[in-house]
Formats: C-alpha cells, sequence, structure tokens
C-alpha cells in the first residue's frame, strides 16, 4: 500500500479489556480524503479502534499521529472529530437546527454565523425545510442526514461513524449509502466508517480493513480485497465464496475435485491447501459438454429474477453458484452438469 | 483520556450524597453503642445486661404481636396487591391508571394522622360502621374496633399497600402477554395459567414486595400508637414506651436492635429465597 | 383480550375473584380519606356519622385559625405551618443536589459499586422510623450547640434520600451514553456534556424527585414527634397535640387541606413520570 498524502497514521495500536486483547499491533496508514471502511464480524475490534481514534477510549501502546502530531493522549473534545453514532445520538431536547449548531456554538462561533452555517448545512442534505422541528418529528432517513449534517457542521480533520446505517430499513440503507458517498467527496473530508455489512463497504470505500480478533488481515481497496482476498477469512467474509480442501499435485498444478488445474503456486508438492472461488465464477455446461471438467448433481436451484442461485455437488463437495444465465433456470434437481472453473479466477491459501 | 468515569470523579459525584446519608449511618451506630452501655442513661462502658433484661414475658408478648400482626397484614396486603397490579397494568385510560395510582400511593405518603382520624371515623363506637350495621339491625351495641388489633391491623394493611402494589407492577410489565396465550393454547385455564405461568414468573417480585412489606409492618409505630392505643403493644410503641416514661435509654436501644434484626433477618431470608428460586427456574 | 392476567370478557371465577380483592384493596385504601373529607362537611359538633347537616364551618375555622394568631397556645399553627414548609423545602433542595451527581456516578460507574450504593441508600426505607427518632434525637441532645430546624431537617433528609435517588437513577438510566460522546466528540468537555445534555434530559426525573421530597418531608410523623422542641415544631406535630385527647372536627377540615395538596403533586410526579420509571 503506499499512500501519497499520510493524514492519520495509526502506529502498531494494541489494546487490552481487562485481560481480551481487543486491538493487536494494528498498523494503518490513511490517506487525506479518502473514505476508509473498517469491516468485520462483531468482536473483531473495529468499533474498538474506531472509538481510540475518536479518543473514546486510551491505547495501551502504539500511537495515533494525525498529520504527524501525536495525538494519542489528546482528550476526545480537543480531537474535534466529528462522529455519527449507531444510534445517532441526536439530542432530545434541541431542535434540528440546535443539534446541527451545537459544535459551533462550544465554538464560540456568533448566532448568525451559527445560522448562516445550519442554512448552507440543511441545503446539502436537502431538507432546507426542517430546522425549527424537533428531532422526535423526523424520519429514520431525515435522521441520519441530521446526524451527518451534525458531525459536519464543525468541519472535523476527520470524520468517523459508527455503523450509523444499521437501523434503516434496506432500500433506505441503499439510498444513503450513495447519498453518504456523494457528500463525503463534496466535502473532501477524510472518512473512517465501521460496518458488518460487506456490500455497504464496497459500496462506501476507497480502502477497505478487513478485520478479525483484534487484527488487520487484509487492507486494500474494494476491488483488490474481492479479487485476491489475502486469506480464507477474507474470501469467506467478502460476497460468497466457496472454500474447497485441495492438494498440490505437481509443480504449477494443483488438484482440486479431482481434477488438476494449472495454478501458479508457491507451496511444495504434497501441501494441503484451501481454495477460495466466488458462486458468480463458477460456469455450469451441459453434461455432454463438459469437457473433462468435474460433473456435479444439481441438488437446489432457485430463479431469484436477476439470477438464478443454486447448489451443485462435485465429488462430495458443495458448492454455491451463482449465474445471470438466463438458460440456468431450465436446470433440473438431480440433474448433471459440467463445472467450469477458471483457474485464474481461485484465490490459494495454505490450509 | 477516556469517556469512561475516572475514580476520582466518580468519588467527587458521590461525596454530597454520602454526607447526607452520613447522620444516618451514625444514627445507626449509636443505637448500636447505646445498647450494648453499661448504664441504662448514658453511653458508659459495656454491657448486654440491656439485653439481659429485655427477658420477660412482657417483651416476649410484644415481640409476639409484632410478628403476628405484621404477618396477617403482609398476607392479606399481598393479597390485594397482586390483583391490584394487575388491574393498575391492565387500565387503558390514563386518566383512570393516574386516579388508581394515587389511590393507592396517597396513604403511603400521607400525613399517619389523617389517616388515622379516618379509621377512627369509620370504626369508632359511633361510626360509619357501627352506625350502618346498626342501621341495617345487625347488631344492637356498638362492636369494638378501634384500640385493638382489629384497629391496627387494618392500618397497617393500608399503609403498607402501596409498598406491596408497585413492586408487583413492574414485575408484571416484565411479563409477556405471549406466555399466557402459549399456556392457554395448550389448554390451560385461567386459574392453571395464574398458578402454573403468572405466579412463578412474578415470584421474585412478589417475594421481594413481601419482605419490604413485613419490615414495614414489623417497625411501624405511629399506627398502632394512635390506632391501638397502650392495649396493642407493638414493638415500635414499647420502645417509645421504654424512653418515655420510664427513661430506660440503652433498654429501648436493645429492644431496637432486635427488631432491626427482626427486619434486616427477614429481608436477607427473601433475597436468599428470591435467588435460589430464579436459580432453579433458570435451570 | 380473552386471555390476560385480567381477562376483560369471560374469566369466570378468576376474574372475579380478582376484581373482588382489588375493590377490597382500593376500598381500604380510599375509604379514610374519603370519610375524613365527608365529616369535615359536617355542620355538627359531634363526629357522628352520618353528618346530619353539611355546612363549611369548620373550613371558616380552619381559616380563622391561621388569620387570628392565638397567641395562648405556645406554638401556633401558622408558626408550624412555616416551619413544615421551610423543612421540607430545605430537604427537598438538598436532596435533589446531592442526588443528581450519585445517580449520573452510580449510572455511569462499575456496576459493583452501584448495587452496594443502591442498597447504602435502600436501607433509611426499611430501617425502622422509632428507632432513628431516638437514635437523632440522643444525638441531638449530646450536641452542645442547638442546631434548631436542622434537628428536623438532618433525619427528613436521610428518609427522602432513597426516594429521590430512584427518580433520578430511573432518569439518568433512559440517557444513552453515545448522547453524551455525541457531545464530545463535537467538542464538550465531560462535564459541560452533563450540564448541556445529560441534565436537560434528566428534568423530569428530577422535577419528580423534587416533589416526592417535598410530600414525604411535609406529611412525616413518626422521626418528627421525637425530634420536636417548643421553638422547632411542624403541622403534623400541631394537629397531634391538638387531637390527641378528642377529635376536633376542624382538624378534619384542616386534613382536606393536606389531602388535596398531597393528591395534586402525586399526579404532578406520576405525569412527570409517565410510566417510564417506578414511584419507589
Amino acid at each position: 500500500m503506499s499512500v501519497q498524502d499520510l493524514h492519520l497514521h495509526i502506529d502498531s495500536v494494541s489494546k487490552n479489556f481487562g485481560g481480551v486483547q481487543a486491538l493487536t499491533n494494528v498498523d494503518l496508514k490513511i490517506e487525506r480524503g479518502s473514505f476508509v471502511c473498517l469491516l468485520g464480524p462483531s468482536g473483531c475490534g473495529k468499533t474498538t479502534l474506531l472509538r481510540i481514534i475518536a479518543g473514546f477510549e486510551n491505547v495501551d501502546s502504539g500511537r495515533l499521529m494525525l498529520d504527524d502530531n501525536d495525538i494519542s493522549m489528546m482528550p476526545p473534545h480537543k480531537r474535534g472529530f466529528g462522529m455519527v453514532f449507531q444510534s445517532l445520538a441526536l439530542f432530545p431536547h434541541m431542535s434540528v437546527a440546535q443539534n446541527i449548531a451545537y459544535g459551533l456554538k462550544l465554538r464560540g462561533v456568533s448566532a448568525s454565523a451559527q445560522r448562516d452555517r445550519v442554512d448552507e448545512l440543511l441545503h446539502v442534505i436537502e431538507l432546507p425545510n426542517i430546522a425549527d422541528r424537533p428531532v422526535s418529528a423526523l424520519s429514520g432517513g431525515q435522521r441520519q442526514r441530521v446526524a451527518i449534517a451534525r458531525a459536519l457542521a464543525i468541519q472535523p480533520p476527520l470524520f468517523l461513524l459508527d455503523e450509523p446505517l444499521s437501523a434503516l430499513d434496506a432500500k433506505l440503507r441503499d439510498n444513503m449509502q450513495i447519498e453518504l458517498r456523494q457528500l463525503q467527496q463534496k466535502f473532501g473530508v477524510t472518512t473512517i466508517l465501521v460496518t458488518h455489512d460487506q456490500h455497504e463497504a464496497m459500496m462506501l470505500a476507497d480502502e477497505l480493513v478487513v478485520m478479525k480478533n483484534g487484527k488487520v488481515f487484509q487492507s486494500a481497496p474494494p476491488s483488490t480485497v474481492y479479487q485476491r482476498p489475502a486469506d480464507s477469512f477474507v474470501a469467506d467474509f467478502l460476497g460468497a465464496a466457496n472454500i474447497v480442501s485441495a492438494k498440490v499435485s505437481s509443480k504449477g498444478q494443483i488438484e482440486l475435485l479431482d481434477r488438476n488445474f494449472d495454478v501458479a503456486v508457491d507451496h511444495p508438492v504434497g501441501t494441503n491447501i484451501n481454495v477460495a472461488m466466488r458462486a458468480e465464477h463458477i460456469k455450469l455446461t451441459a453434461e455432454d459438454q463438459a469437457k473433462g471438467n468435474p460433473i456435479g448433481t444439481v441438488e437446489f436451484i432457485r430463479d431469484l429474477g436477476p439470477s438464478t442461485e443454486l447448489v451443485i455437488k462435485v465429488s462430495d463437495e458443495r458448492l454455491r453458484v451463482r449465474s445471470d444465465n438466463a438458460t440456468m433456470s431450465e436446470l433440473k434437481l438431480s440433474q448433471k452438469v459440467g463445472v467450469v472453473i477458471d483457474s485464474n479466477t481461485l484465490s490459494i491459501f495454505r490450509a | 483520556m477516556s469517556i469512561a468515569l475516572s475514580r476520582n470523579r466518580m468519588l467527587a459525584f458521590s461525596l454530597p450524597a454520602l454526607i447526607a446519608i452520613l447522620p444516618f449511618l451514625g444514627a445507626c451506630f449509636y443505637i448500636f453503642r447505646f445498647s450494648i452501655s453499661g448504664d441504662k442513661a448514658s453511653i458508659d462502658g459495656y454491657s448486654i445486661k440491656a439485653y439481659l433484661d429485655l427477658m420477660t414475658p412482657f417483651f416476649g408478648r410484644s415481640v409476639w404481636v409484632t410478628i403476628k400482626l405484621a404477618f396477617i397484614a403482609t398476607i392479606a396486603a399481598m393479597l390485594m396487591a397482586v390483583p391490584l397490579a394487575f388491574l393498575l397494568t391492565s387500565l387503558k385510560s390514563p386518566l383512570a391508571r393516574r386516579i388508581l395510582t394515587v389511590t393507592i400511593l396517597l396513604p403511603l405518603i400521607l400525613n399517619l394522622l389523617v389517616q388515622a382520624y379516618g379509621w377512627i371515623l369509620l370504626l369508632g363506637p359511633s361510626g360509619v360502621l357501627n352506625s350502618a350495621l346498626r342501621g341495617m339491625g345487625i347488631i344492637e351495641r356498638p362492636i369494638f374496633l378501634l384500640f385493638n388489633e382489629t384497629g391496627v391491623l387494618l392500618g397497617l394493611i393500608q399503609t403498607s399497600l402501596p409498598l406491596a402494589v408497585f413492586p408487583i407492577v413492574s414485575s408484571v410489565r416484565g411479563l409477556s402477554q405471549e406466555h399466557l396465550e402459549a399456556a392457554s393454547s395448550l389448554g390451560a385455564s385461567q386459574w392453571r395459567i395464574f398458578f402454573d405461568v403468572t405466579v412463578p414468573l412474578l415470584r421474585p417480585g412478589i417475594v421481594g414486595a413481601a419482605s419490604i412489606v413485613f419490615a414495614f409492618n414489623a417497625s411501624a409505630f405511629a399506627i398502632p400508637l394512635l390506632l391501638g392505643g397502650r392495649r396493642v403493644q407493638m414493638l415500635g410503641v414499647a420502645i417509645r414506651d421504654m424512653i418515655s416514661p420510664m427513661f430506660n435509654w440503652s433498654g429501648a436501644a436493645a429492644a431496637g436492635m432486635i427488631l432491626i434484626s427482626l427486619t434486616l433477618l427477614i429481608l436477607v431470608f427473601s433475597s436468599w429465597l428470591v435467588r435460589v428460586t430464579s436459580e432453579r427456574t433458570r435451570g | 383480550m380473552r386471555v390476560g392476567l385480567l381477562p376483560n370478557e369471560g374469566g369466570g371465577t378468576y376474574r372475579f375473584t380478582m376484581l373482588f380483592l382489588a375493590t377490597i384493596g382500593i376500598l381500604i385504601s380510599s375509604l379514610p380519606v374519603i370519610v375524613v373529607t365527608i365529616m369535615s362537611f359536617s355542620a355538627s359538633d359531634n363526629t357522628g356519622f352520618p353528618p346530619t347537616e353539611f355546612s363549611l364551618r369548620w373550613y371558616a375555622d380552619v381559616i380563622a385559625l391561621f388569620v387570628n394568631e392565638d397567641t395562648s397556645s405556645a406554638q401556633s399553627v401558622v408558626d408550624s405551618t412555616l416551619t413544615s414548609i421551610l423543612v421540607a423545602v430545605i430537604v427537598m433542595v438538598i436532596s435533589t443536589l446531592v442526588c443528581i451527581p450519585l445517580a449520573y456516578a452510580l449510572v455511569r460507574g462499575q456496576r459493583k459499586i452501584r448495587e452496594g450504593m443502591e442498597l447504602l441508600f435502600t436501607l433509611p426505607l426499611v430501617f425502622p422510623l422509632v428507632i432513628l427518632g431516638i437514635a437523632f434525637l440522643l444525638i441531638a441532645e449530646s450536641l452542645r450547640v442547638e442546631i434548631g430546624i436542622w434537628r428536623i431537617v438532618i433525619p427528613h433528609l436521610a428518609l427522602v434520600l432513597p426516594f429521590v435517588l430512584r427518580n433520578c437513577i430511573g432518569a439518568m438510566n433512559g440517557i444513552s451514553i453515545e448522547l453524551e460522546e455525541a457531545a464530545i466528540s463535537l467538542g464538550a468537555s465531560p462535564l459541560r456534556a452533563i450540564w448541556d445534555v445529560v441534565i436537560p434530559l434528566m428534568r423530569a426525573g428530577i422535577l419528580a424527585g423534587l416533589i416526592f421530597a417535598l410530600i414525604i418531608s411535609f406529611n412525616e410523623f413518626t422521626i418528627t414527634f421525637f425530634m420536636y422542641t417548643i421553638d422547632v415544631s411542624t403541622l403534623p406535630i400541631w394537629m397531634y397535640s391538638r387531637t390527641v385527647s378528642s377529635l376536633d372536627p376542624s382538624t378534619l377540615a384542616l386534613s382536606v387541606f393536606i389531602i388535596v395538596a398531597d393528591i395534586v403533586l402525586i399526579m404532578l410526579v406520576d405525569k412527570l413520570i409517565a410510566g417510564r420509571a417506578n414511584l419507589f
């Protein structure tokens, strides 16, 4: 990973909560103006990392460097990072305008300047007429946008979001993802978002950080993480991947599903390996056109509209296959099919 | 710098309240110290004579009356508190709920004298009850309900009822309607549901409430004083009589310690009971 | 609803028994107060029931008691009432001021400490009042200085702390720590965040606690019965000394004033906490 314009350097940060290692030697370099998503299952340490950046937790070891200044010991209210919380944490006793202006009021901004800034932000979030409404009168999507506006009002050097969209229903969440991305680009603010939703992370991130058990497993642009996962956990966590055990059969070849595939592998001959293949990378053919490819049996088939979802049993392994080929839905249960695997789409990890 | 409350700030925030409750703790200690004083009228030396002097039939009777009345009043209050809690939680109209809340809560808070006046007017020889019974020709001479155990019992039930109702209300709020419907769908009648599902689920709340009601009733003073006169010597009244007219301060303190032990014993026992039974239901 | 704690259709003997017991409970709770109220409007001098005629003469008597200073009695009803109100107000203010920070510390602090402290502050609720009265009396008598009104304020304070603290904790419980963190992330210091966010959101609970303290202190009889002196006495003590030998109807009229004030205040508390928290 090369960073052009380093904004925040998380320098080998570790954190322990009463004997539980929440973060182990996390080292990340975050580029100015980029959108970083921390992705992982619950308990992976992503929220702890965000709270450390915000200053709500101390680091046990390591440093946080913001533009070459060590901010590890700076109290959270002096950092001035806008944060959007999972519950949104809009102040229920204040109006929309008072919520957005709160950070400005703390900074001693004049009342008229506060009003101007509130108006400007309400226009940006396309809700120009709600300034005097109580927060309780807003819809879920409106609250979301107000929470974002409140954090951005103080022009924070870092914009932090802790699973902000998780409370929304699926359709609204999709729309908010696009809006959030557009807002972030408009403001050009360096943004760090925590999520457990891989689709959301792929939609938003310039840089995707996959975490598990307090460690960073991979940090790269989303397409790289998807195409070239660093290990089987990442491959499994991102999208529907089939993880199949295989063996290095000879130099440059692996034995997979009782067939040999030409793949560049570094492991010595005889090593047991895991192979990850994406559901949408597996092609199916009629049995008589298999041309030496493995033959499998259709165990499950479901037409989802834009795509068809299948489970194919091939020599004791069950493979999930997703195809947008319309003819697939004509396959029948128990029918034999040829399974075509492109060795270029395989990701290989030591077992 | 973490937002988590530092030990120092926690202490600073708690300090004012701790200072405010300090005189209470001082008073608790003072009573204990006086009860083992060697002198009847001042704290001087150590002796358990005050406790030994209490070993009289008179004091024994007082302990017995206290336990008996507190126990009966607790049972009676609980029998009414559970239905009242059900009624309070199932009322839909906020006004009706508010009126019922005030009706139940008022006896705990209202000046005890006013309530004693009410009972005197109700139960006295020419009171409401006697006039009504005489009017209906059921009795010829007034029956005596006041300045005996009946009057005290009614007063105790009335003033302790709110202490029983409100803890049960919060347990009832935690009860899911679906539990009852599940039992009903399996074929249980209303009574079966009540005994098989409702009561076991409410048991921690009921036991907790009953123990507080018992402790409250056992240490009652104003109600037995005003409604029982000299004839119903519950411990509270007996203790008062030791200091005035008898000026036996250490004896009063020792009797007080016995009363405190009695209430604490009940509270500890009930919390143990709740813990044991809830562990069993959790399996 | 056909199945429930109190089914509103069907239900047979179950429903009948529950409603019957609840009705008895309501009668026991309310009859004394109702009878006092009815008798206070009686026109006759004795307290026989039912009253043959109704009048407001006892209310006129009460007002006369307050207006025409009766110099013959050692402690006038006006002085007692003023002392009662003064004590109640001091108790209300102090108890609330000390309970707000404590409630914050307990809710945000460690669980273990919270349980211990809640237990400590519940003790006055179950502690026999007679003994407390005697103990405070002994301590006050052993002090070399005359502490005036504080001899009643300090015991009352211990008595109301459990109620006020419960109300403050109930109010504090509903306030998510994320709200405070949001204020801090926007630049508020931790104390400023408490002032700007926590205190305004606790307001209803704080008010409920204030009123609770006021009612309890104003109505308290047992401890004050031991602590009062010729100079410092409260309204309940005045009523007791007036009725110790026989019940006089003007005291009933005075009682009705107290009943009405209490009902209004309890209604207010109930509205403030609006079913969100428990009364105690």
